[in-house]
């Protein structure tokens, strides 16, 4: 049985629409225009218990619309889910006591007081019993460390020390399914390391279903079974990372700085086709090709060879990257 | 019930424990507010000079001093918060947060605001309703000091809160469609203020409008506690007045339930 069942979705959004400038605010306080604008269309998937679904796509690509569906806080134009076997805009007080929600731009901590409280005052709303409680609490504590700061008021916390805090905040009742926003976002590595540490444990351990909002590919590949990916609210790719990269993950780019920017003219890579292709900005040539069909030691070696070079990087292909190359693949399928 | 107050005690404590952080800014408050308490005294004092009659629509002077201290305090005691803050939390999208816990969003915030309530007025009560008393005392010719007033006064007053309470969540629910409150909450103040008597008793307006702002819910917020602590009311005129009140407290927690039912369906949480 799915965990979650999500079935042909939408969310429309109202919009005033302005014209610029300060005539274009009064035109628009005198007479609002509105257009709709479709956030999600007709999404549907299912996802079983314990897996880790990473949720991608671009900023705007309607991430966020759906995570607030999902956890109910939007009410969908058309459509449903069905979480725990329950839709979470019918009862929403007791569809929310079985799910955790990270939103990282947000928090749920009580912002004036010190973290211990907010715990104690998380216990009694969820209803956890102290054995449960201190065992989770000495729990989270060893995998995101929160023992250095639990004393302090949230406001005097750092970003990567909220995000834990939040983190731990939302598994204090043991969820079962769990909602993450962008729990890396504007995080340092470390941070990150330990965030996906405890992700990872919680889901083994407890079996939990976690759906992931994330920009960053590490994570994804760290954690999830499965990626579903969505651009301008609509399904573009659905299967394993593995899939994903097989399928979009092979072009790659590399970066060269130049000696001198003239040199740029010299350089050729004819040799290769069409699999390549390079742009360039003052000293910076970058060079972007098909891994599959050139290699990068092949293009950096002729690279070498025509002009000097100061400076290299090699680039993975980042989510974004790959999005924006997946929609412009499928509108070109429809011309 | 245990369970119930079980849940909702932390947020007692977490205003609590809040309101002491912003310690400071409260008293600036409570200073500021006092100031413009003294200025209408002040204002009062020279209306009653220049007027050849000692007693003005049935205030004495010494009455009106009453009134207005009274008032400033009954003002604080029933004072909510709820519109301007659910306003806050609509606007920059943070009320996702709390609609996320499986609790009631209205004991939410009622509870958190009893918790910097107790603050508020405990911090208050003492200099000022001890200041009442004593000009009560040692003042000429003011009313005299009643246990059956006084009892009668915090009943209705605490009635007050909770009406109020439910009327600025009524009205705070709005910003779900309108998503700012600031505008429409200016001027529910200035209306609030005029209607309520805090700040010229209800006595003063013409008949016609008086007995009009009397039924309305206004007047339960302020005018009804401050005149039947001055025992302003006969034995018929208390009860009448005090079941109106009973009326529109219920009134407005339906109406709360009711609002609550559609407003949380046109919710969009604005921001990433």
């Amino acid at each position: 049985m799915s965990m979650i069942e999500v079935s042909n979705l939408t969310k429309d959004f109202r919009k005033t629409i302005k014209s610029p400038g300060l005539v274009g605010a009064f035109k628009s306080l005198i007479k609002p225009k509105y257009e709709t604008f479709e956030a999600v269309k007709n999404l549907s998937f299912e996802v079983p218990k314990g897996e880790i679904l990473g949720f991608i796509g671009a900023n705007g690509a309607g991430k966020s619309t759906t995570i607030k569906m999902l956890t109910g806080i939007l009410t969908p134009t058309s459509g449903y889910c069905r979480i725990n076997d329950k839709i979470p805009q019918e009862d929403r007080q007791n569809y929310v006591k079985d799910i955790g929600v990270v939103f990282g731009q947000r928090t749920q901590l009580w912002w004036d007081l010190p973290l211990r409280e907010t715990y104690s005052v998380l216990k009694e709303i969820y209803n956890v019993p102290d054995k449960d409680f201190y065992k989770r609490m000495d729990f989270l504590n060893e995998v995101l460390d929160l023992n250095d700061f639990i004393t302090s008021p949230v406001r005097t916390l750092s970003l990567g020390q909220r995000m834990r805090a939040d983190i731990a905040a939302s598994l204090l009742h043991n969820p079962k399914v769990l909602f993450l926003d962008e729990p890396t976002i504007g995080l340092d590595v470390s941070v990150k390391d330990k965030i996906r540490h405890a992700i990872e444990q919680i889901n083994q351990e407890e079996q939990t279903t976690i759906i992931l909002t994330t920009h960053d590919l590490g994570d994804i590949e760290l954690l999830c079974n499965r990626v579903f990916m969505i651009d301008h609210g609509q399904e573009v790719f659905d299967g394993t990372i593995k899939q994903l990269k097989n399928r979009f993950g092979h072009i790659r780019e590399i970066e060269f700085e130049l000696v001198n920017a003239e040199d740029a003219n010299r350089l050729n890579f004819s040799q290769f086709g069409s699999a390549i292709e390079y742009s360039q900005n003052e000293k910076n040539v970058r060079v972007k090709f098909d891994s599959s069909k050139v290699s990068v030691p092949d293009v950096i070696r002729l690279t070498l060879s025509q002009v000097d070079v100061q400076d290299i990087s090699v680039k993975d292909a980042d989510i974004e990257d790959i999005v924006r190359r997946i929609f412009r693949k499928e509108a070109a399928e429809h011309d | 019930m245990t369970n119930f107050l079980r849940k909702y005690r932390p947020f007692v404590s977490a205003g609590i424990e809040e309101a002491i952080v912003y310690r400071a800014n409260f008293l600036l408050f409570a200073l500021g507010n006092t100031l413009g308490a003294f200025v209408t005294y002040f204002l009062w004092k020279a209306v009653f000079q220049s007027s050849t009659n000692s007693s003005l629509n049935g205030f004495t002077f010494p009455e009106m001093v009453l009134y207005i201290f009274l008032s400033f305090f009954t003002g604080i005691l029933t004072s909510s918060d709820g519109s301007s803050s659910v306003g806050d939390e609509v606007k920059d999208g943070s009320i996702a947060m709390r609609i996320l816990k499986p609790i009631s969003f209205t004991a939410n915030y009622f509870y958190e605001e009893i918790g910097s309530k107790l603050i508020d007025v405990g911090v208050l009560a003492v200099p000022l309703f001890g200041g009442i008393l004593i000009y009560q005392i040692v003042g000429k010719g003011t009313p005299v000091l009643n246990l059956v007033n006084l009892l009668l006064y915090f009943f209705s007053a605490t009635v007050a809160y909770l009406i109020n309470f439910y009327f600025n969540i009524c009205f705070s629910f709005t910003a779900f469609f309108f998503r700012n409150l600031w505008g429409s909450n200016v001027l529910k103040n200035a209306l609030v203020i005029f209607m309520s008597g805090s700040l010229v008793p209800l006595a003063f307006f013409p008949p016609v409008l008086q007995n009009v702002l009397k039924v309305l819910p206004f007047s339960s917020l302020l005018y009804t506690p401050v005149m039947l602590y001055l025992g302003k009311y006969s034995a018929e005129q208390t009860i009448s007045v005090l079941l109106l009140q009973i009326f529109w407290l219920i009134f407005f927690i339906f109406l709360a339930k009711i609002i609550w039912h559609f407003a949380i369906k046109h919710l969009s949480i604005q921001g990433g």
